[in-house]
Order: structure tokens, then sequence, then C-alpha cells
């Protein structure tokens, strides 16, 4: 029987999350931590809240279940269950990204890419006109001709591309 | 292009620098883009200065910004970078795949180009018919400002001379991938790139004018080591090619398609000399059954595509299936001459236990060879005729019985009708998938039948008659016989190409075969694939 030992997270609120070492370990930070035996006691994460936190590891948990023999969720169910977590208007536009940047932070290459594609989504074909309302732009005209300059290289190269 | 022509000195650099450009000019032609201006591009990225909210973007390191921007396609990734400084830097600085118009003016917007994208590596460029495509000069900056490139892929770039290809060689040894098509240069540029570009793996040339009658040999070079992958398409010389792939050891896949010249003595030689062959595409070349017996001294053969090659008959598919029996893949273009029919299929299904899918396109195969394959070649997923007179109700009937493991049936332009079909709904128990296209005799109300007898199966028909480019990509007038002559070359073909498609003769005209297969099996030509 393999050990489930527990490990402690502690964020950067004080607050302690107590997990089992699989669910951890979906974390290549915090395993590496673990192989260096930095973990006897709590795993102190100064980057990432409570809140953030909770979030990281609901996923985690998730994903390490769904591939246990036992609960065996198969592709689509689990991908399902993904879009849920990420869904935007359940999960701030804020928490979205501090997801990416915990993600990130604690190299937990899955959520990662869900995060990142679920921004890349909302951003796909929704740039003209450049005021944009999601990226919460709004532009304004002060000096058009260092914003010519600025943007020359793009306005010239616009028309180089195939696609 | 008439767009503004940035400076030599160009770059992205935050500093705004007064390039002397008459603003009141470019201002009309620009699109109206209401931009914010600042020398700190944080400060852009912030937009505090609008009262519109906050920017979450800015608070992503570049590495995370660049990984939201690796999920957009290039569309995409074109208007992000003209959002702000920063997305435009931190886009250029992640852009791995750049797809260019080569065309003579590109040379002067090549400097900024590669300062803004300075991580290229995989570098398309695309000339049409009628414009001026770059010369030597730009290929030989590219190659200074991109020195990790590990794929080009180059077409009508008809300027290019063996000079400039060699020395971007020279200076882009890490290449892996070149694809070359409809370019000018000849044997001494892809000698140069082999000499030099020590790890390249896939090679696939396609109408390369310099390589014509008397043409220096090709190959081995430095690369015919690490050569994997070679592809020869519509080549005048395609023999010059000898030493390369006689020489290339390591060479899993080969294709030859349309190539003037008689291959015998070349396939007898690489069967020889090259164990390892995986994939061999043979296609409208002169190879007769010598040719096929040598290749079949590669015993490890597990894709076949023998195309419109009059001279193959039964004896040479019987050489391939004694030889080859990990057959997994056996695509046969029959070109309705009936060299090809149910004597060489037997010996298919006796030796290639394998098989997983089978395309018959003009060949006479009758149940007497189907039933034997479907028996013995207990894996066999996928199966495709096209244009066969003889696969009828009977075929299909024995099929149904034989096939188990049949995941996929396509069936076009044959004499199959409802009874046929029908025998189906009791058979290959796995079916998924049956796609009819063509055939008279099939009516809606079989596939009807069909559905409701096996709930999940997908039964995509279409008996129209009109189909001008189909799934197997075959058009029916053409594919009723050989050309005799280059009778069919497209009217729209200018002066040069004209010359080089009358010295193809037999071989020119419209490329006639793609089967359905392609997608369905997931196999990507090289030439074809993207970068």
């Amino acid at each position: 029987m393999a050990s489930s030992r527990k490990i402690t997270l502690r964020s950067s609120d004080g607050e302690s999350f107590e997990v089992e070492e699989a669910v951890a370990v979906e974390s290549q930070t915090i395993k590496h931590m673990i192989e260096d035996d930095c973990a006897d006691n709590a795993i102190p994460l100064p980057n990432v809240t409570s809140k953030i936190l909770a979030k990281v590891i609901e996923y985690c948990k998730k994903h390490v279940d769904a591939s246990k023999a036992e609960d065996r969720v198969n592709d689509e169910d689990l991908k399902a269950w993904d879009a849920a977590f990420i869904k935007v208007d359940q999960v701030d536009q804020a928490t979205l990204f501090d997801l990416i940047l915990a993600a990130n932070y604690l190299n937990i290459k899955s959520l990662l890419d869900l995060t990142c594609q679920t921004v890349a989504d909302m951003i796909k074909g929704n740039l003209f006109p450049v005021r944009n309302e999601w990226l919460n732009f709004t532009f304004s005209i002060a000096n058009r001709e260092l914003v010519l300059v600025c943007l020359t290289e793009w306005v010239a190269h616009r028309r180089l591309f195939c696609s | 292009m008439g767009q503004v022509p940035s400076s030599a000195s160009a770059s992205a650099s935050p500093e705004p620098s007064h390039r002397g450009i008459s603003s009141s000019q470019r201002l009309d032609s620009l699109p109206s883009l209401e931009l914010i201006s600042s020398s700190d591009e944080d400060e852009v990225c912030r937009g505090d200065s609008g009262g519109g909210g906050y920017d979450y973007t800015g608070d992503l390191p570049d590495e995370c910004l660049a990984h939201v921007f690796h999920f957009l396609g290039a569309g995409d990734r074109k208007r992000c970078s003209s959002v702000c400084r920063r997305w435009l830097r931190v886009d250029g600085e992640s852009r791995h795949r750049l797809s260019l118009n080569a065309h003579a003016e590109l040379l002067s917007s090549l400097p900024s180009i590669f300062t803004r994208f300075d991580a290229v590596t995989k570098l398309a460029l695309r000339c049409d018919r009628k414009s001026v495509s770059l010369g030597d000069d730009a290929l030989i900056l590219i190659s200074l400002k991109c020195r990790s490139l590990t794929r080009l892929k180059l077409r009508g770039c008809r300027e290019l001379t063996d000079l400039g290809v060699a020395t971007f060689a020279q200076n882009c040894t890490q290449l892996r991938k070149l694809s070359c098509g409809s370019c000018s240069f000849g044997a001494r540029a892809i000698n140069a790139v082999l000499d030099h570009c020590v790890n390249l793996e896939e090679l696939s040339i396609k109408r390369l004018r310099g390589i014509h009658d008397g043409a220096e040999p090709i190959g081995p070079g430095a690369a015919a080591k690490s050569l994997r992958s070679i592809c020869l398409r519509e080549l005048i010389n395609g023999q010059s090619f000898g030493p390369l792939l006689v020489e290339a050891r390591k060479l899993s896949t080969l294709k030859l398609i349309r190539c003037l010249g008689d291959w015998d003595k070349v396939l007898q030689t690489i069967g020889r000399s090259n164990p390892g062959l995986l994939e061999v595409h043979l296609e409208r070349i002169q190879v007769s059954d010598g040719g096929l017996s040598g290749i079949a001294n590669c015993k490890g053969i597990e894709t076949l595509h023998v195309v419109k090659v009059p001279e193959c008959s039964n004896l040479g598919l019987s050489s391939i299936a004694e030889n080859c029996r990990q057959l997994r893949k056996l695509h046969i273009d029959g070109w309705r001459i009936n060299r090809i029919g149910d004597e060489g299929l037997v010996e298919v299904a006796k030796h290639c236990l394998q098989l997983q899918e089978l395309v018959l396109i003009g060949v006479s195969v009758t149940h007497s060879s189907l039933g034997l394959i479907g028996s013995n070649c207990r894996k066999l997923e996928r199966l495709a005729f096209c244009g066969s007179d003889t696969v009828s109700d009977v075929e299909i009937a024995c099929i149904a019985t034989k096939c188990e493991a049949l995941k996929k049936l396509c069936i076009k332009n044959c004499p199959v009708s409802d009874v046929g079909i029908e025998s189906l709904a009791r058979g290959c128990p796995n079916l998924v998938k049956i796609k009819v296209r063509k055939c008279r005799g099939v009516s809606g109300q079989v596939v009807e039948l069909l559905k409701e007898q096996r709930g999940s199966l997908v039964f995509n028909l279409d008996a129209g008659e009109i189909e001008a480019l189909d799934d197997f990509g075959v058009e029916e007038s053409a594919a009723e016989f050989p050309p005799a002559n280059a009778s069919d070359v497209p009217s729209s073909s200018n002066e040069r190409s004209m010359l080089f498609r009358a010295k193809l003769g037999f071989f020119a005209g419209r490329n006639l075969v793609a089967c359905t297969f392609r997608r369905w099996s997931n196999g990507e030509n090289s030439t074809n694939g993207n970068l």
C-alpha cells in the first residue's frame, strides 16, 4: 500500500492546508522541495493566498483521483469538470490570473495549460477594434506620432505575413 | 507594398525615436486606431489612464503571457501584438514559427522583422507566381539573423540561386527539415545543404528546376547519416539523388512521385543498403516488378503506396507480400490497367497478417481474394474501394462476414447496391463508420435501415453525380485511362513551367490521387505538412 503521507502547505496569509502527498506532488515545485527534504514542517508558499491555494488543491485532488483505478474518470468527464472549474463567471478574472501565477510558481503544467488556454479563448477573435472591454483597456489618444513609432514595425510587418 | 517601411536600424526598443515620418500622410493610411502612447511599456499596459479598469495581464510574467499566446494561431497573435508594446514584445520573443510572403520587397523589412521575432526556428517563405521572389541577399540575411533555424520551407522562390542557398546552409547548420517547391536552384545548392546541415532529418524537393539533365550527382554529404525522410516530386532528373538515397542508411520514409527515369536499379540498391525503411510511396514513376522486388528486401516496411505505376503487376506485389510481413498499410492505385488484382492480394492475405489498412483504387478485386484477406488479416480496421468494377454486393457481403475487426469502410464508384450494404447490418461487429460515394445502386433507404439496426454507426452517403474533387481527390474522367501524352497540361501555366511540364511529359497533369485515408489514418505527407 502506498503511503498516504500528509503534507502541510501554508499559504501567504498563514492558513495551513493538509493534503495527501500524491496531491501535493502534482506541483513539481513542491515535489522537488519534498525530495530535497525541505518538507518536514509545513511548506510555506509565500506567493499563494489561501483562496487560491484552496482552488489549486481542489484541482490537483480531482486530477489525482481521476487517475486512480477505483474512481477512474474518463477523459471527457474530466475535461467537463475542468471546464466547469475554470468557467469565468464563477472564477472572476482576478482569480483566473492568480491561478495562472500560482500554477506557474507551483509548476503544475496541466493547470497552467488550462488557465492559459482559457485566457487565449477569451482573446480569440476579439481584438479589433483595439478598444476592448474585456481587456479593460481604455485607450486615449495622446501623441499619435509616438504611437506610430511605437507600432510602426507592426504596421510595416502586417502585410508580410502569409497568415 | 506601400506601407510604412521601417528604417534599417529599426528596433523594438521602448525608446521612441523620431524617424522623420511625415505623419499626416501616414495617419491617413492607418486604420483608425486609438492607441496609448508611452515610452514606458508598463505604463501602456496598466491602462490606468482611462478609468477603464485593471489589466490583469500586466501581472503575468512574460513567460506566462507567452504561454497564453502559444494557444493562439498566427492571425490572433498578429492582432495581439498590436494591443500594446509589451504584447508586441512578448509575442515577438515567443514566436517560433513564421510564415512570410517572400516577395523581393521583403528584403528591406528583414532586419526589423528578425529584430522583433528573435526566436524563430521554423520559417516558411512563400512567393506566388506573379511576383518576383526574394533573392540570395535576402536569404543570406535571414541565415545570419536566424542561426538556429531548424525548419525551412521555400515555395516559389525562383530568384534564389545555388550560391544563396549554399551560403544559407553554411550559416544555418542546425537545420533539420528542408522543404522546397518550385524553386530554381540546383544540385550544388542541395549538396551544400547536405554538407553543412549535418543534422538534417527531412528533405522534400518538388520541381527543382535547376536539376536538369546532366546535373551533378547529389549526395551523400554529411547529412546522409541523419536523414530519415526523403521525398522527391516532379523532378526531371531525380536519378541524380541516387548517391544520397543509397547512402542514407537511417532512411525510414521514401517517397518518389512523378520523377522521370527508370527507378528499378535505385530501388534494388536501396533494398540492399537501407534495411530500416518503413514507409515507401511510389507514384507515377517508371518502376517494374524488378524494382518492387528490390525494395521488398526492406523487410520492415509497414506502409506501402503503389500509385499508378503501370509496369507493376501481381508478381511485384507478391514479392512485397512474401518479404514484408510487417505491412500495415497498403494503398494500391491500379489505374484500371488490371495488372494487379486477386492474385497479388491473395499473397498479401497469406503473408501480411498485420495489415490494418487497405485502399484499392482502380483495382479489380473479387471476393476470392477479399475473403482470404478478411479471414487472415485479423487486424484489418480500414478498408476502401474506389473505381473497382468488380467490387459488388457479393464482395461487400463477403467483407461483412469475414472482416471482424473492420471499423471504417469507404466505397466509391463501385457497382454496389442496397443489397450489399444491407449485409453490413449483420456483419462487421466493430464497424463505426461507412462512407459511400457515387454508387448509384445505394439509396437513402438502406442508410436508414442500417442506422436503425446499428445505432452508433455513422453512415455518410452521397449519391451526387457532380463532384469536382471529392475525398479521394480523384477526377473520374481523368482516372479512366492513363494519359497518352501531356494532353492534360493545365492552360494556366506560364511558358517556363510549360517547358518543364512538357519534359515531364507522361507525368504532367494534376495530382490525381489523395486518399480519404490520409486523413483517417493521420498519415501526413511531409511536403504538405505544416512546419
